[in-house]
């Protein structure tokens, strides 16, 4: 092979569509447009099976193909001699094509025409630069493996996982010039991811939750690969997802909305990266641009690398804050609290917490803050240690995999983002401080207790 | 989608191409692709970079850059098979022709320039997409070299823009 399948990669984006001929057993020769190649490996790569046409009669008699990819940018033309091997119709490669064909179906006015059925595999023996004229290739834009290293020193000097978060999203706007961003985790149910962090929205949505398989982020998880798309698409547009999975299930999930997840209106292009780490799937790092065609291979490599380090280092911080030494402080006098009491309201169900009226937080972070509130008011106690958080047997931290410190972060940034008159506060290594700037009323609401309206409007 | 017979039909009286099609295929900006196949059943593939049909359209030439196409030259001279696409950009609309009977030949008069108009709608087609005019000469670029004429006689033609109707012979498909 005389020129490597990855140096030619961005010819497979489809900006100019491959043209592919096959032939028939009687010889009769076909030729078609493709509106999907994707980049396998170094040897392979898929092409979309959307109907029984005549390339498809064509590949399964007789596998030869020959292809011809241009690239975007220089006019280069190559040509590829192919051969079918198999085609995949569930799986990571099937996901990948599948939400990158309902961007280009959307992109092309081809939404309801184009879709995908399987993802046809040829291996690639030869490429061959067709002689001609070639434009020069746009200056590249900063190199992503400096970015990545400068962002991997950012983020190999975090000793606390929200200051990780933040300098992770900090250095993708600085080094990559990556300016909507967000990581979710996984909840240790494992059906869903909940948002940690997140920059470059007008609220922040952390809290917010989405489920597995759910638009490129649920998908991208689920699968446990890459999702990029390069053109807005109705298919994967999480808000829509997440809306009709509510109005499937009914009001009971409404709360799942309640915090709405950051986006941007006029995304076009979008890359979920699952964040993996020890053999597991810890959450996903996603971006996004209201530009056409913003994110490349290159950009898809350099973030799978640089969740590869954000997973190892979110599962280290982790496994520290387990065994760290907690380092005693002394209970502050107890502080007066002054004003109308606030009704803090528990709902057994969900574990859902509302403050007066106002929604704060749900599952294992509202059984966290319930167990601190009822702490506080029954024993006047204001600090707590993690390592008894995590013994306590009314909160139910579903295992190992759900971290205390994520829960956390995650209370803590809700009740700040609400200006709540409960906040929590570091106090010391492995400890927390609880403080009440008004009375706190509790009322246990049970399973079956009403909610407040607006709640699940 | 229904699938185009696997043999195609013997000597038509009548082209199988109308005076419609004939414009399609010989004025607008549309994309080229033209593929044959080897006595191996090995498939050959190349751009056009124009196209001449005749009066009575029983005859089409597609233009083809020598250099760009050995492989493809070599089948059609052995085989004399030939499948060439037509697409418009914008319109997604497709057109593929078949023949059994293609030659190689020089130009003919007149050529030169039908090959030169062909860059000017390709370009001015592509350019309503937002490529650009170097782009577009340099996907169509001769590098200076042999064109030739591959003439066949249609025998076959299928609408092959995405659809309910992709693949259907072009008769059937008005």
């Amino acid at each position: 092979m005389t020129q490597r399948l990855d140096a030619i990669r961005e010819c497979l984006e489809g900006a100019v569509p491959g043209i592919m001929a096959t032939c028939a057993a009687d010889g009769t020769p076909n030729v078609a447009y493709l509106s999907q190649t994707e980049y396998v490996d170094g040897r392979h790569i898929a092409l979309s099976y959307q109907f029984f046409n005549t390339t498809r009669r064509n590949i399964l008699e007789n596998p030869e193909a020959r292809l011809i990819v241009t690239h975007p940018h220089t006019g280069e033309r190559f040509r590829l001699r192919l051969r079918y091997l198999r085609t995949e119709t569930a799986g990571p490669l099937f996901e990948r094509m599948k939400a990158k064909l309902a961007g280009i179906a959307s992109h092309t006015g081809m939404s309801g025409v184009f879709r995908l059925l399987g993802s046809d595999i040829y291996r690639v023996s030869e490429i061959e630069r067709i002689p001609g004229a070639a434009l020069a290739p746009p200056p590249p834009r900063a190199s992503l493996l400096a970015a990545l290293r400068a962002v991997s020193a950012r983020i190999a000097c975090c000793r606390e996982l929200d200051l990780l978060f933040a300098e992770t999203l900090a250095g993708l706007e600085a080094q990559f010039d990556i300016r909507h961003a967000m990581v979710l985790l996984l909840d240790g149910s494992g059906t869903r991811l909940y948002t940690i962090a997140s920059r470059g929205y007008e609220a922040s949505g952390v809290g917010s939750e989405i489920p597995l398989g759910q638009g490129v982020i649920g998908v991208a998880a689920r699968e446990g690969t890459p999702i990029r798309i390069g053109y807005a698409t109705l298919e994967y547009a999480y808000g829509r997802a997440i809306r009709a999975a509510t109005e499937a299930s009914g009001l009971a999930d409404a709360l799942e909305t309640e915090i709405p997840l950051p986006g941007l209106a006029d995304s076009a292009s979008q890359l979920a990266v699952p964040i993996r780490a020890a053999g597991r799937l810890l959450g996903v790092l996603y971006v996004e641009s209201p530009h056409n065609l913003r994110f490349g291979y290159d950009d898809e490599d350099a973030l799978v690398a640089l969740a590869g380090q954000l997973g190892a280092v979110t599962l280290a911080l982790q496994q520290a804050s387990e065994w760290q030494e907690e380092v005693l402080v002394p209970e502050p006098p107890p502080q007066s609290s002054a004003g109308r009491p606030v009704v803090v309201r528990h709902y057994a169900g969900d574990d859902s917490v509302f403050l007066d009226d106002d929604y704060l937080i749900k599952g294992v972070a509202g059984s966290i803050f319930w167990a601190l509130v009822r702490d506080h008011v029954d024993t006047g106690r204001s600090t707590f240690s993690n390592r008894e958080l995590r013994l306590d047997a009314r909160i139910r931290l579903p295992d190992l995999s759900d971290n205390l410190e994520a829960r956390l972060i995650l209370l803590r940034r809700r009740l700040n983002e609400r200006e709540a008159c409960v906040r929590l506060e570091k106090a010391g290594r492995g400890r927390l401080l609880l403080t009440a700037s008004r009375p706190l009323t509790l009322v246990e609401a049970g399973h079956g207790g009403a909610r407040p309206d607006d709640a699940c409007c | 989608m229904p699938d185009q017979p696997l043999s195609a039909p013997s000597a038509v009286p009548e082209s199988p191409i109308d005076a419609d099609h004939a414009a399609f295929i010989a004025t607008a900006g549309v994309s080229i692709s033209v593929g044959s196949s080897g006595a191996d059943l090995l498939p050959s593939i190349t751009r056009g970079i124009g196209c001449r049909i005749a009066p009575d359209r029983s005859r089409i030439s597609v233009f083809v850059v020598a250099d760009q196409s050995r492989e493809l030259l070599d089948d059609v001279r052995a085989t004399r098979r030939l499948a060439v696409v037509f697409s418009e950009p914008h319109s997604h609309r497709t057109l593929q022709i078949k023949g059994r009977d293609a030659v190689v030949e020089s130009l003919e008069p007149g050529d030169r320039e039908r090959v030169e108009r062909y860059r000017t709608a390709f370009t001015a087609e592509l350019g309503a997409i937002g490529f650009g005019t170097l782009f577009t000469h340099a996907l169509i670029d001769s590098g200076g070299g042999d064109v030739v004429a591959l003439a066949f006689t249609p025998c076959a033609a299928f609408d092959q823009t995405p659809g309910p109707r992709a693949g259907q012979p072009l008769a059937n498909a008005k």
